[in-house]
């Protein structure tokens, strides 16, 4: 019975998300374009999640590379551990760990805030003094979270490869440079694009979920714990889905 | 000034105001009295339009405000002040930013006229040395004040109390009621104010409406609410004598 209550609830939202997306739609290019809160939001979400996605990062690209390496040297085949950890790190595993990360860091943040501004009342005090909550709280931080997740992930892109380099130099002796140059000559422009490409969706996803739970909160402060934690797992679901679908998308358009 | 005309609203099947009508006329303070959840709030909120009425028509200077396109209804929404119950100011903000907030967005002040703008509005409310403090460092009684302080900083025409003494203590209540006071001599605004406070009512109004089931019950000036024998009425002043 409680599952059909989520998968009912669910899809609700689903419902609710697309209208708030469309109206997103309808204002994002519509002036002022509150750029200083954009900027503001920004530097707080880089903040949030430097350190976590940080460590994630380098854990990502040592495991990696200490669980391939075994294997590929089964095949003597260690040449190849650099290449294989950068096609995973910028292909998948950096975009969508990232994404998930931020869903639980960022949207779980975004859901409570406005959630609690809702239960508040101060979105309603602002409507009141003539400023559009909508374009001020949500089209700001959107923008903000599509802007910043592509740019956390090629961070974190970064920090995953030196991870890989340290599980490198724990089994075989190699100088950094060549160890980049083996990457080089592994990756290619099309596998850049929809690693990085899919962040933007990844970024909005969890900015407009947040948003939208937030904005929609009620019942009080039980309201505000059930936005933030619905986002996440909303956002979460939404990224994995979305990823799916664009992985098989990027081999339609890039298939080598 | 104000001018309500027949308004109904339901949440489900809770009827909660069923064809209320009432005028404030310019300048004048009416307190619109009742016990909690009985639609005083939601009355004043129908009044800015955050929440629709199913039936009925609200003129605000002559204008049917729910004809009004968002332009228009923000335009006329500048020249109104809301006190929110729980005083609403932006949690991230710190008082100085809450204060300007309305100066940044709907005036063309200089940096250096809007921190004067927000001093003097400071002063008005006695919490001059509350300015760098965020909301959350401010009593109850304080974010009233500053909750106050920042809806009569555009200088509003129309100034609307929702339970502005709610989760007070009495003595505060009482420098709130004379807070209201003192900004109406000062503004002369059309003030409307929802309670359930005797003290705030008898000393604030110069017309109170009794709101009970749907519609109001009463309506006169607080010394006929004292002589009145209307039961309701009887029973909140009793709670005031207590």
């Amino acid at each position: 019975m409680k599952f059909v209550e989520n998968i009912k609830y669910f899809f609700s939202v689903i419902g609710g998300l697309t209208d708030f997306t469309i109206r997103f739609f309808l204002e994002v290019f519509r002036p002022p374009y509150e750029i200083s809160e954009i900027r503001k939001h920004m530097d707080e979400l880089g903040v949030k999640t430097f350190s976590i996605v940080s460590v994630t990062g380098f854990i990502i690209g040592l495991v990696l590379g200490m669980q391939s390496q075994p294997v590929l040297a089964r095949f003597g085949a260690e040449m190849f551990l650099p290449g294989m950890i950068a096609l995973s790190v910028i292909r998948e595993l950096g975009p969508v760990l990232t994404a998930l990360i931020f869903a639980g860091r960022v949207g779980s943040g975004i859901g409570a805030e406005l959630g609690s501004m809702r239960v508040t009342e101060q979105i309603d005090a602002m409507e009141v003094s003539a400023v559009d909550p909508f374009r001020f709280l949500v089209v700001t931080r959107v923008i903000a979270t599509t802007l910043m997740l592509p740019l956390l992930t090629i961070y974190v892109d970064f920090i995953a490869i030196l991870g890989g380099y340290v599980a490198v130099i724990i089994t075989q002796n190699m100088t950094f440079p060549y160890y980049i140059q083996l990457i080089l000559d592994a990756i290619r422009f099309s596998d850049l694009i929809p690693g990085i490409s899919k962040t933007f969706v990844f970024g909005f996803v969890v900015g407009i979920v947040g948003s939208y739970l937030g904005f929609n909160a009620s019942k009080g402060t039980e309201g505000v714990g059930k936005a933030s934690t619905t986002s996440v797992v909303i956002s979460s679901l939404l990224i994995l889905l979305i990823d799916s679908v664009l992985v098989r998308l990027t081999l339609i358009i890039f298939p080598d | 000034m104000i001018r309500v005309e027949n308004i109904y609203k339901r949440f489900g099947d809770l009827v909660v105001l069923n064809g209320v009508s009432f005028e404030v006329p310019k300048g004048t303070t009416t307190v619109i009295l009742g016990r909690s959840g009985i639609g005083k709030s939601v009355l004043l909120k129908c009044i800015v339009r955050l929440i629709e009425p199913d039936d009925g028509k609200i003129f605000i200077e002559g204008k049917n405000i729910s004809e009004l396109s968002l332009k228009e209804l923000n335009d006329l929404r500048k020249d109104i002040g809301f006190l929110f119950q729980s005083a609403a100011l932006y949690d991230s903000m710190s008082v100085r930013e809450n204060l300007a907030f309305p100066l940044v967005r709907h005036t063309d002040l200089s940096d250096s006229e809007i921190e004067e703008r927000v001093k003097e509005t400071l002063r008005l409310v006695g919490l001059s040395e509350a300015i760098d403090k965020m909301p959350s460092e401010l009593s109850g009684g304080m974010r009233k004040r500053i909750g106050l302080a920042r809806s009569l900083i555009l200088h509003p025409k129309i100034m609307l109390y929702d339970e502005p003494t709610t989760g007070l203590d009495p003595v505060t209540s009482k420098e709130i009621a004379k807070l209201i006071i003192d900004m109406q001599n000062k503004f002369k605004m059309t003030n409307i104010v929802v309670t359930h406070d005797m003290v705030v009512a008898l000393s604030t109004a110069d017309r109170i409406l009794l709101l009970d089931n749907g519609n109001f019950i009463f309506d006169g000036t607080p010394d006929e609410l004292i002589k009145s024998e209307i039961d309701m009425a009887k029973k909140f002043l009793s709670t005031s004598l207590d």
